[in-house]
């Protein structure tokens, strides 16, 4: 997306009328309080009409008629009252977290997750199935918004989406602060040339966000997990790849680019052999290395279930080696204490209060989380660990679609973003998303996926 | 047998034999004396009876007594009142199945706040954390049923033909997850089948909507409901407008196990295995007691029954002998 327009460029409605001499239009004057106001709301720090006059320092008048207008356009609520603090109980202000909502979805490289959220992030339903994002690009964007509208017709009616927002397995390059997407970035190599935002902007009348899920997985963490209150805190996922996400502040610091905490590719040395730390440490070792301990003999337990027809994945090792498989610990063991050597030298660096794993193989075991402890305890200066708390994450694959929500959520009330579309109430009306939907629906639609004739209506 | 869906927070399944008693842990139950709750959504179906049968029998080895046994009656309301009523008793443990998300999931907070041990059945609320909101989630694989289902249904419906989905309207996981499944399946293996997909929010408006959507689809040719109860009522009022079609359903309760053998509608039943999920969650809430670290998600597969093997299922589920008409029915008793 371009930079935000200036809020009182043309408006086409009004370009032929006349203008009264030295009067803006209500719209120019309106909207930086709109924003201003509703923002006090929606984040918590104002929620009665003194405090909202008190941090905006609005006169009365002012504050009264944005608040109606914020309540005629359905972004406000006021029909709750307070607790009286001596004489009349005041009407509380809250934000209409309900007024629409976003639709997320977290791609990973075995799995596909859907959800709905609220305005203010808050997840309201959510699905998780077994996917291959090595697949054709077609399909998978076919059933992701197939879960989609299974998803819009439980939780969210047609046309109250305002944005969805995407987590992927990579960094998204040219993700700025507060842009929606105009064109696919490049993510991954198979889905290169796949126009997936454009189908979904174009498909769903809505702005697409896009992160990468370490990034959505840390927000994730920060807002609805173990993160809660936490001001410094370094998140881990642990898979194929090995990624890092750094809150400094309460904040999520994305780097210049969007690519901070690429750690998978620092070089690392194991057992005589050096090389980066995701080819050393990630899921794609654990898994080889557990099918050579099944052919050798290390592992009876391995050998069994590929006797039986079973695949060994990094899964069935992470699982053998909490039951107690001596050489899947081992396998373990080494990936934990390789990625904790890393993480020590980012935990001395940052001096974070907590650290948070993640991923499938860290889920379904014990051994690596310890592994990391052991290497990051002893590897760090002693006021660094004072406090230091390393766990593992409750949330698995919903911190994703939690971390995709916030993200949506903040870019849509983004005050620069938020002034172009308030007074419409909508920001499907935001002239730049405006002109792109356009621009998009014109154009030609890609040739359907080899399955897209395949008829599934809901009957209303 | 494979588990194919994920949890409700994606995560991978472990199988119920990671959350298995040695003697140690039941001597050890037994020295402690736990006082246990366990709150349904319903007690009066088979599956209720059977998940209940389960874990009274583990409960009773390890000398933890179950203090309640509420029947919520699929009313969001009085789980909530009676979750609240439970933890002023102050049990140990509460074994309960959320009958809804939203409307429940405070309520499920408050009893893991108020320090009671939580292990959900079948449905986890969006937003509760697996270690943190509640203990364990034990529910079967109802992704897998909803293959099965697919999977049973498909070669009874001819090509290009309409098959409707009557799933749940509440916003419940394992109802969600087989209505996904079911639907998923066939869109891969059968694209000539259109789906046409209703939704009742009650059992008792399930028969109602089987009219709706065939009255909207004369045509439909097959269909599939979420569960049996409500699949049994959709097919009596099908028959009675001579409409009766090719049915699959979820749960082999022994009206559903009579209504497949009879081979009328129902040509295939996906099967929980209820009994088995008792024992999982009792053993679960055992463990968890003792201070031992249990799965986020166990899940249990589920088991394809057809008219050929629903003698052999039923004993397997529900270890017990098959109703005596469904015996007769498949010409193994003879007698009256």
């Amino acid at each position: 997306m371009d930079a935000a327009l200036p809020l009182n460029g043309p408006d086409p409605s009004e370009s032929s009328r006349p203008r009264g001499k030295g009067r803006p239009r209500t719209v120019e004057t309106a909207a930086p309080s709109l924003v201003e106001l509703l923002n006090l709301v929606r984040t918590g720090a104002a929620n009665t009409r003194q405090e909202l006059e008190r941090q905006s320092e609005f006169g009365r008048a002012v504050v009264a008629d944005r608040l109606t207008m914020l309540s005629d356009l359905g972004l406000v609520d006021e029909s709750e009252l307070g607790t009286a603090t001596g004489g009349r109980a005041p009407r509380l202000v809250r934000f209409a977290a309900r007024r629409a909502a976003i639709l997320v979805a977290t791609l990973d490289q075995t799995a596909i997750g859907v959800g709905v959220a609220d305005l203010s992030g808050k997840l309201l339903t959510e699905h998780h199935e077994a996917a291959d994002l090595t697949a054709p690009p077609a399909e998978l964007a076919e059933r992701l918004a197939a879960l989609f509208r299974w998803s819009m017709e439980r939780h969210a009616p047609q046309g109250s989406i305002w944005g969805i927002s995407l987590s992927v397995p990579g960094a998204v390059q040219g993700a700025t602060e507060a842009d929606f997407l105009t064109a696919t970035p490049p993510v991954l190599p198979a889905w290169e040339g796949f126009p997936l935002v454009e189908t979904l902007t174009r498909d769903f009348g809505v702005p697409v966000w896009m992160r990468s899920s370490v990034e959505t997985m840390t927000m994730g963490e920060l807002h609805a997990g173990a993160g809660i209150g936490t001001r410094s805190l370094l998140f881990l996922k642990v898979g194929r790849r090995i990624g890092a996400g750094i809150v400094c502040d309460g904040q999520l610091y994305r780097g210049a680019h969007g690519a901070a905490g690429l750690i998978g590719s620092l070089p690392v040395t194991s057992g005589g052999r050096s090389g980066p730390l995701d080819a050393l440490a990630g899921s794609d070792m654990i898994q080889r290395e557990g099918l050579a301990a099944a052919q050798d003999g290390r592992s009876p337990m391995l050998a069994e279930i590929q006797r039986r027809g079973g695949e060994i994945t990094a899964i069935e090792v992470s699982q053998a080696a909490q039951i107690g498989d001596p050489a899947s610990v081992a396998i373990l063991t080494d990936s934990g204490h390789l990625i904790g050597q890393v993480v020590a030298t980012l935990a001395n660096a940052l001096n974070p209060e907590l650290i948070v794993l993640s991923g499938s193989i860290v889920q379904t075991n014990d051994i690596l989380l310890a592994a990391l402890r052991e290497a990051v305890y002893g590897a760090s200066h002693p006021f660094v660990t004072r406090d230091l708390r390393i766990i593992r994450s409750q949330m698995g694959s919903s911190a994703g679609l939690v971390g995709a929500a916030r993200v949506a959520s903040e870019q849509l009330f983004a005050p620069a973003f938020l002034k172009e579309w308030v007074i419409q109430g909508s920001p499907i009306a935001h002239p730049a998303f405006a002109a792109l939907h356009d621009r998009l629906s014109q154009a030609a639609a890609p040739p359907p996926p080899p399955r897209a004739r395949i008829g599934q209506e809901l009957m209303t | 047998m494979t588990i194919s869906g994920l949890g409700p927070h994606g995560e991978r399944a472990a199988p119920p034999e990671r959350v298995s008693l040695l003697p140690d842990d039941r001597a050890a139950a037994k020295a402690a004396g736990w006082r246990v709750a366990v709150v349904l959504h319903t007690l009066e179906s088979d599956w209720a009876k059977q998940q209940l049968a389960g874990m009274m029998g583990i409960f009773g080895d390890c000398g933890a007594a179950v203090i309640d046994a509420v029947d919520c009656a699929f009313s969001p309301d009085m789980q909530v009142a009676e979750l609240d009523r439970l933890i002023s008793q102050r049990p140990d443990a509460i074994i309960s199945l959320p009958v809804a998300n939203e409307q429940v999931a405070a309520a499920h907070r408050r009893v893991s706040e108020a320090g009671i041990k939580l292990i959900l059945l079948d449905n986890a609320p969006t937003g509760l954390l697996p270690g943190k909101d509640y203990t364990a989630l034990v529910s079967s694989d109802n992704f897998g049923l909803g293959k099965i289902a697919a999977a049973g249904l498909s070669p009874h419906i001819p090509d290009g033909a309409k098959v409707g989905v009557l799933g749940f309207a509440a916003d419940f996981f394992a109802t969600n997850e087989r209505e996904i499944a079911f639907t998923k399946w066939l869109q891969l293996n059968r694209p000539d089948i259109t789906q046409r997909v209703l939704r009742f929010a009650r059992i008792e408006d399930a028969a109602a909507a089987a009219d709706d959507l065939l009255s909207a689809n004369p045509d439909m040719a097959g269909l599939f409901i979420v569960w049996d109860t409500p699949a049994l009522a959709a097919a009596t009022r099908l028959t009675e407008s001579g409409a009766a079609m090719p049915m699959a359903t979820v749960d082999l309760g022994e009206a559903a196990a009579i209504a497949l053998a009879q081979g009328d509608s129902f040509c295939c039943i996906a099967a929980q295995q209820p009994f088995l999920q008792g024992i999982a969650a009792a053993q679960t809430v055992i463990l968890c007691l003792l201070g031992r670290p249990v799965p986020a998600w166990i899940a249990l597969p589920g088991i394809g029954v057809t008219r050929d093997n629903v003698v052999e299922s039923f004993q397997a589920i529900w270890r017990q002998p098959a109703p005596r008409e469904v015996l007769r029915m498949l010409g193994l008793s003879r007698g009256k």
